[in-house]
């Protein structure tokens, strides 16, 4: 039997095969269902005040004082507040492992290299705004390094209107003893697909704190790949996913144990309403000489409505003995005990199930490191069970 | 300090230590080598079967060529010739034995070597003592009867049947599946790949187009089957697969428990094992199945050993029936087994025990599937699995909750053990919820024996070796308490040999 397909016209515009469901890490996620018609790629002028509107939209806006703005995919300086950062051109030269980062690398995909020598206290934002217009695909690729012993706080938003595929490659590299903190929301237009990867590189005794915030697109996939390249690193991974309607959002994370005493932390928390789809795919793989490394992962789904659906694939590959590693699942509806517990005391059915909602979330969000950061996401998830 | 010694230890293992690889002398009959529809008519043919289960096999062979080998499984194997197997070998006989005096001594000897009770007055001398308490009867029970019904499978050919007159004045069928096809063509025609269907799988399509033989089971409405049933299968003549077929029948409101063994001689060639388990349990009907697996796995360096490539599943077709897999896998060089159950009927309940001991250069990729299609399903896996030497091991399972399955409930757990720093153990569990009140938990943990553990234990003057066992049987105790009394002492037993050296 011939495994081959013939490329469809929307592949012919990209310029690259999409992955079929034959793939095993793409078996949930049918890319080529969803990108079924040509997104050429495209270069657009955005008018200033689409821009702004957008940028104002951005629940962080007051919180980051540096930003650097992506429009449509490049670089937008007037409404950057790039002083105080290093920035630089990014290398565009990407190891192609999967199908986001060759697609990354056909569309020549724009970016830069963020680099910090030193502590930075504030949060710094990178916001990619995506205007309306013709349907087209765009793509992002940064870089955020860490120098030895500094530490920053990052958050990287993604919103836009209108209907189109997006692909953002993001590389962290986090050097000895050095400390990260990303946020990541991704809120694109609700009509688009949003395709990411994420490269992340850990030296020594270094800490990782990303948390991953997936609740816009029709169609969300979400990759990682992790290496621990020197002992006693430190990684936590956690995501929310907010998905209602008939959105659907897979994340596929690899961590890569390949020295010893390293730890790993994923923890993801899923809630799907309606029709929407949430699917985890996390593998933690504990090279031979790796001992002593503890590796955890857990993924939650809280299935809000009987249509809504959750697939699950924690892995574990594991060739070292002395190691700690485990991982948790869940799948379920709301508590029905919660529920009476609070109904009982006279919070009406509405704002009890929101109230057990936002605790739900709110165990991801708890994992960022920055009060007013987690205040304005614990106000999104508000106003998502609200308008829901 | 500890754990470096078992590590030594382990190193050491003699695993060529294999108790069952003898090999008896008989004469054999063989079809010839190779695989071809001609291969497929003679089977048939040898078996006297009617014309449309020569139709059925053809079907399943002319899929089976169409197909490719699977090659998702972690495992590695050179690929096999298909065409240099002997596909049907049984021992020599003039006719149809009537008794157990008819049967070849030689054939009498091996099972006695095996420890299989075939004989009556071995089976009266059972496990079970009157009056105990069987370890199955959910209720407490008491189970009159403790004997064994077995039925034995030499090569390609069931060689006897025991306590078939008393089965059938309670209304069990228990015959081989060849004798089924002539005895009772209309269960056979009504059952036989309804819940493995030909072309199901690349070896389910194979094993359909050339099984010899197999145990058949019907328990009528009603019946709660008096005795234990149990299949021994021994792989004895040199390049053959042996590709048995095994069809159980639970009708309404019945019970069965059925245990199946199985060895083969030591070969420096691997064997080709490819089974078949179709279980059917009806309206409020259970099926409990219990699998002690001991195929040769093959010697130190990973030469020989048998390659297990089996499909079995389970159908609760009716409401409120239960199917429940029970596995202890220590054998073969490659293990490749999902025992499944799909939970078609409002309220039924699957369940999988399984302990998967890897030793040597052994891999095992096993696991079990629960498909929850009816409302108010529920199912329960525990897996153990052991790695030791430089074995892979893993844990590969599906739970998923179709849309209608309200109230689907699932509960898994799956722990590894890591002997070795050579070893791997890895758990692939696939979980799909397409409905909100379904309730999936699902648990996996990797470690070694703790220092800890091995300290506290020797502290209290047990020896290294007795230490590992003691914590070994700890590990795996959630699973040997599945299983039935008359498994449980050999497997605790097999468990001490399989990680011979660790365990003493």
């Amino acid at each position: 039997m011939s495994t081959a397909l013939q490329p469809t016209a929307a592949e012919q515009a990209l310029g690259v095969s999409l992955p079929s469901r034959r793939m095993e890490d793409w078996r949930w996620t049918d890319l080529r269902a969803r990108i079924n018609k040509p997104y050429p790629p495209q270069k657009v002028q955005a008018p200033a005040r689409d821009v702004e509107r957008l940028l104002a939209a951005s629940p962080f806006a007051k919180i980051a004082k540096a930003r650097v703005v992506f429009v449509n995919g490049a670089l937008d300086e007037k409404h950057s507040r790039l002083s105080g950062l290093n920035i630089g051109p990014v290398d565009a030269k990407l190891k192609i492992t999967d199908p986001v980062i060759a697609l990354n690398s056909t569309l020549k995909a724009e970016g830069v290299r963020l680099k910090f020598s030193e502590t930075q206290d504030q949060p710094v934002e990178i916001i990619h705004i995506t205007t309306d217009a013709a349907p087209r695909a765009l793509a992002v690729h940064n870089r955020i390094e860490v120098a030895d012993g500094a530490s920053a706080f990052v958050i990287e938003t993604f919103l836009g209107e209108g209907d189109y595929v997006l692909n953002a490659v993001t590389e962290i590299a986090v050097g000895k003893g050095a400390h990260l903190d990303r946020l990541k929301l991704q809120d694109d237009s609700s009509a688009s697909t949003h395709l990411a990867q994420s490269i992340y590189e850990l030296e020594e005794a270094s800490r990782l704190n990303d948390v991953l915030v997936l609740k816009g697109s029709a169609l969300t996939r979400q990759n990682g790949t992790l290496a621990f390249n020197g002992q006693h690193a430190e990684a936590k991974i956690s995501g929310a996913y907010l998905l209602k309607g008939k959105q659907h959002c897979d994340t596929a994370l690899v961590i890569n144990h390949n020295v010893p005493h390293c730890t790993s932390r994923e923890l993801f928390k899923c809630v799907m309403d309606d029709d929407a789809r949430g699917i985890f795919q996390g593998k933690v793989v504990v090279a031979r000489d790796a001992q002593k490394t503890d590796g955890k992962q857990s993924s939650h789904a809280l299935l809000l409505s009987e249509r809504a659906e959750f697939d699950a694939k924690p892995e574990l590959e594991i060739y070292a003995d002395d190691v700690v590693c485990g991982h948790g699942a869940t799948a379920g509806d709301l508590n029905h005990d919660h529920m009476f517990y609070l109904k009982s005391r006279g919070i009406p059915e509405a704002e009890a199930k929101a109230l057990l909602i936002a605790a739900f979330v709110g165990e991801a969000f708890d994992m960022v490191a920055n009060d007013e950061l987690r205040a304005a996401l614990a106000g999104l998830a508000e106003s998502w069970v609200v308008n829901k | 300090m500890a754990d470096q010694d078992t590590i030594d230890l382990v190193k050491t293992i003699d695993v060529d230590k294999y108790k069952y690889g003898f090999e008896t002398d008989i004469e054999s009959e063989y079809a010839p080598i190779g695989l071809s529809e001609d291969i497929v008519r003679f089977i048939s043919a040898k078996k006297n079967e009617p014309a449309w289960m020569l139709e059925w096999r053809l079907e399943a062979y002319r899929v089976w060529k169409e197909m490719d080998e699977p090659t998702w499984a972690k495992v590695s194997y050179p690929k096999i010739d298909f065409q240099k197997i002997y596909y049907y070998a049984a021992p020599k006989r003039s006719a149809a034995p009537k008794s157990l005096d008819e049967i070849d001594p030689k054939l009498l000897e091996t099972y006695a070597k095996l420890g299989i009770p075939l004989k009556e007055q071995e089976i009266l001398a059972g496990v079970r003592k009157q009056g105990e308490k069987s370890q199955l009867d959910e209720e407490g029970n008491e189970v009159a009867q403790s004997r064994v019904a077995v039925d034995a499978v030499f090569d390609s050919v069931s060689v006897v049947t025991t306590f078939k007159d008393e089965l059938a004045k309670a209304g069990v069928i228990f015959c081989s599946i060849s004798e089924a096809l002539r005895e009772h063509p209309e269960l056979v025609k009504q059952y036989l790949g309804s819940v493995v269907p030909q072309g199901d799988n690349y070896y389910a399509a194979l094993n359909a187009a050339v099984f010899s033989d197999g145990s058949f089971v019907y328990v009528p409405p009603g019946v709660r089957c008096p005795m234990e049933l149990s299949t021994y299968f021994r792989m004895n003549a040199r390049n053959t697969g042996q590709f048995e077929r095994t069809l159980i029948i639970a009708d309404k409101g019945s019970y069965v428990s059925y245990l199946e063994g199985c060895t083969a001689p030591t070969r420096e060639e691997s064997q080709l094992h490819a089974a078949v388990v179709e279980l059917v349990a009806l309206e409020d009907a259970e099926i409990k199945y219990s699998t002690v697996q001991n195929w040769y796995p093959g010697d130190a360096e990973g030469k020989g050993g048998v390659y297990n490539f089996v499909t079995k599943r389970g159908d609760c077709r009716g409401a409120h029936s239960k199917i429940s897999w029970t596995q202890v896998e220590t054998g073969s060089a490659i293990t490749w087994k999902y025992p499944s159950c799909i939970l078609r009927g409002d309220h039924s309940r699957g369940e999988f025990y399984s302990i998967a001991i890897s030793n040597g250069r052994q891999q095992v990729d096993s696991g079990t599937k629960m498909i929850h299609l009816g409302k108010n399903t529920s199912s329960r896996i525990i897996s153990k699995g052991i790695a030791a030497g430089r074995s892979d091991n893993t844990y590969r399972g599906l739970v998923s909750a179709h849309r209608k399955a309200l109230n689907a409930r699932n509960f898994t757990q799956c722990d590894s053990l890591l002997i070795g720093d050579k070893c791997g153990a890895h758990t692939v569990p696939y979980i799909e919820a397409k409905t909100s009140t379904a309730q999936f938990e699902h648990e996996a943990t990797t470690s070694k024996i703790s220092d800890d553990q091995m300290f506290y234990c020797m502290s209290r003057g047990l020896s290294e070796e007795e230490a590992v066992a003691l914590i070994v049987n700890g590990f795996v105790r959630d699973v040997l308490q599945q299983l039935p009394m008359e498994f449980m002492a050999e497997t605790q037993k097999l468990i001490g040999i399989s990680l011979e050296g660790s365990v003493g």
